[in-house]
């Protein structure tokens, strides 16, 4: 049995690649995929915990993240495409016009 | 019970024909013949007679006294309502106000409408709205009721003084009129929420009533709220407050400058509102409380010499004027004068009496002015006409009648009113003086001015009579002046007979010589509901003021009989004197011989002068002195506290960058810190 360390240290990369991802990208669909990493880290740690004490609550919310993630994406797609029909582009960086 | 029953009627006949004169005036179409007159005729009438019926009744020793309609309660507190109150006192001058509003409204179908004036619906609105009104504050039961009728007749002035809006002067007056009765209004109000605080009730009636409270209270059998003060001091400065109101409406001084203006309007609105009835509502009011009134001496006093100065001051005024009109407006603050003097000196009566007899002969010398004025084509300088007893003999006569009355010759109404005040005023002073009273003093010192008074009466009123009827016409139109119809006529002579007869029932010195009981109207105001009879307000002013009757030679008879004599032969003076100067062919203007005065005089002792010097000297450098404090110091701090959070907002916003990856960075960082700090603080390093 794989000890439960090597999973939250898998878990803590995964989050940390998904953050950079969000801290360095500028195109709003890695944006999205970046956030699906950094929600399946928490993934991850969920069911690891779940198989370390022998208790399927863990799982049970393992998998309402992914029913959220899933909403998160239709919703993120959505916005994505209005983003694109007013600026021309996906780039984050640019939808500023709603600052001060 | 049945009469009473309709009581509410008088009040809303003329209410439903305001309503329907606006909704013509409204409609803008000439629904209604006449202009709407004829509805105005038709209310006023009804509810002349409806007066009659509650007068006989009245005269049959029922009262009421009964709530309409409470629009506010407290729990526990005290109640809001409307109510009316029929006992002799209003019985009498309903059935003075219904009479002389018929027969204005009558009058105004020869000066209104046989003239050709527009705007007529809006004219009889005015008048209907001011009959209602004028009558509710007649009939009300409470004092915060009075004092909503009391506001409403000082709207329907505006409106009506202002009726000729396109022209300078009418609005001018109106507005003037408007704010110095509002400016004395405002103290009545204050009185008002005084008598409140106090008692927690403002009937005028009933065991429960305010004026009975603040007796039990001075005796020392109740209590009531009277804020630290004495309550006879407090009570003294709740009626100063309420007086307030009095003089602005009643025209006393200082507050008296807004009647003469108030010509402007058309001269039968001069004849109803500014002569007999809206004139009277301030002495009314006084007469309507004077239960409370004559437990507080002072007030008296000030009442008193108010009254004797006013009727002095104004009538001195009359004696130069040149305008028809404006010799009876300061003939009008004259005698309201004289009401004042005699309610101030305890004559309940008495100022009844001069109230009715005045509002008589004053109404028939208004319209008898407005007759003249129709006939001379609206020109109402004296000075223009001349020789019009020819031309307009039933004007002459019923003018000359009311001119009588004015001047208080005997035998007609006027003289026994004015007689019976300044007789009161006498025996009142004397008695105070003869035990020793400071009132007493104050008392006799307005009766030497009303009593000058008489003789300025007597000869303006009989220069203005001379210069207006009698020698040669002095203009074109007073020689072929224009006919009036019967429906000026018409109330002239119901008038005109009123101010012949009206001073016979209440003939106190003949009484008092034959012994024979003629006094009708003593008799008449000493029944009534418990508290508010003539009899109980004797016993007040003695008991809580200390009036007593002094005499002069001869005891009661005696003094009665040379204050009537002095004072008719001072009127007799002032009309001989007129007589002498003005009753020539072609009179010159004598007044010119007293030089400086008359300038004095004639620009009514600069009254309207220092008035307007307060209002921009004074009260507006200190509203703009306030406004600056305002502007400056309390705006400048709250300017001062939003410029700051204006500043620091305009630095700290720029956090938000709007770029989504700031605002994760910002996140994460916040995060790190969190976790280091509470690493830190928790000691997991």
């Amino acid at each position: 049995m794989v000890p439960a360390e090597w999973y939250l240290l898998l878990a803590a990369a995964v989050f940390c690649i998904g953050l950079i991802g969000i801290l360095t990208r500028r195109n709003a669909l890695l944006f999205l995929m970046s956030v699906e990493l950094m929600l399946n880290a928490a993934n991850i740690n969920f069911v690891a915990f779940s198989y370390q004490w022998g208790n399927v609550t863990g799982q049970t919310f393992g998998l309402f993240t992914m029913a959220l993630a899933a909403a998160e994406v239709a919703i993120g797609i959505g916005i994505i495409l209005v983003l694109y029909r007013n600026f021309d582009d996906i780039d984050v960086t640019k939808a500023t016009t709603m600052r001060w | 019970m049945a009469a009473f029953d309709y009581a509410p009627a008088i009040v809303l006949l003329p209410f439903l024909s305001f309503l329907v004169s606006v909704g013509v005036a409204v409609s803008g179409r000439d629904l209604l013949p006449k202009g709407g007159a004829l509805p105005g005729i038709a209310a006023t009438a009804g509810s002349f007679l409806l007066s009659v019926w509650m007068f006989l009744t009245v005269s049959g020793g029922q009262y009421y006294d009964e709530t309409i309609y409470t629009w506010a309660a407290v729990e526990g507190s005290f109640e809001l309502t409307f109510g009316l109150l029929i006992d002799p006192l209003s019985a009498m001058m309903l059935v003075i106000v219904t009479l002389i509003a018929t027969l204005v409204h009558v009058f105004s179908l020869g000066y209104m409408n046989d003239d050709g004036q527009t705007g007529l619906p809006r004219y009889y609105a005015g008048l209907g709205l001011f009959t209602a009104s004028m009558l509710g504050f007649v009939v009300a039961d409470n004092l915060l009721m009075a004092f909503m009728f009391f506001e409403l007749v000082g709207l329907c002035s505006y409106l009506l003084i202002g009726f000729w809006f396109r022209e300078a002067g009418p609005p001018s007056a109106a507005k003037k009129a408007f704010l110095v009765t509002r400016f004395g209004d405002y103290f009545f109000l204050i009185g008002v929420v005084a008598v409140f605080a106090t008692f927690g009730t403002s009937q005028f009636a009933g065991a429960e009533a305010f004026p009975v409270l603040a007796e039990e209270v001075l005796l020392g059998e109740a209590s009531a709220n009277t804020f630290g003060f004495a309550p006879q001091t407090w009570f003294t400065i709740v009626g100063l407050l309420v007086l307030g109101g009095v003089v602005g409406k009643s025209a006393q001084f200082p507050l008296h400058t807004w009647l003469p203006d108030a010509m402007e309007g058309p001269t039968p609105v001069s004849a109803l509102i500014h002569a007999a009835t809206m004139v009277a509502a301030g002495v009314y009011l006084v007469a309507r409380m004077y239960g409370f009134y004559a437990l507080t001496p002072t007030t008296l006093a000030i009442i008193a010499f108010i009254g004797g100065f006013t009727a002095l001051f104004a009538a001195t005024m009359g004696v130069v004027k040149r305008e028809i009109k404006q010799v009876l407006a300061y003939s009008t603050i004259s005698q309201y004068g004289y009401m004042m003097l005699a309610l101030g000196s305890g004559g309940y009566i008495a100022a009844t009496f001069h109230l009715m007899t005045h509002a008589f002969f004053k109404a028939l010398l208004f319209l008898g002015a407005g007759s003249v004025i129709i006939a001379m084509h609206h020109n109402e300088d004296m000075w223009d006409m001349g020789n019009l007893k020819e031309k307009m003999p039933v004007t002459y006569a019923t003018f000359l009648a009311g001119s009588l009355a004015l001047a208080g010759i005997f035998p007609f109404s006027g003289f026994w009113s004015k007689d019976e005040v300044l007789y009161e005023a006498l025996v009142h002073g004397l008695g105070g003086l003869g035990g020793g009273e400071a009132e007493g003093a104050l008392l006799l010192g307005a009766w030497a001015m009303g009593l000058l008074a008489v003789f300025f009466t007597g000869f303006y009123t009989f220069r203005m009579v001379f210069l207006t009827f009698h020698g040669e016409s002095r203009s074109d139109t007073a020689r072929n002046p224009h006919g009036v119809g019967w429906n000026v006529k018409g109330p002239l002579a119901v008038l005109g007979v009123l101010a012949v007869v009206a001073g016979f029932v209440n003939m106190v010195p003949v009484a008092k010589l034959t012994g024979a009981e003629i006094e009708f109207l003593h008799k008449w105001l000493e029944h009534g509901p418990a508290g508010l009879t003539s009899e109980h307000y004797t016993e007040l002013t003695h008991e809580f003021a200390h009036y007593t009757a002094g005499t002069l030679a001869g005891g009661e008879l005696g003094t009665a009989l040379i204050s009537g004599g002095v004072s008719l032969a001072l009127a007799l003076a002032g009309v001989g004197l007129a007589h002498v100067l003005y009753n020539v062919p072609e009179p010159t203007e004598h007044t010119d011989k007293l030089g400086g005065i008359k300038t004095l005089l004639y620009n009514n002792y600069y009254q309207d002068e220092y008035q307007v010097w307060l209002a921009t000297g004074l009260t507006l450098p200190v509203s703009r002195a306030a406004d600056k404090f305002d502007q400056g110091v309390v705006d400048g701090v709250v300017n001062g506290v939003s410029s700051v959070s204006l500043f620091s907002g305009s630095r700290v916003k720029q956090l938000q960058t709007g770029v989504v990856s700031n605002y994760a960075m910002l996140l994460t960082l916040g995060l790190t810190v969190l976790l280091v700090v509470f690493g830190l603080l928790g000691g997991w390093f």
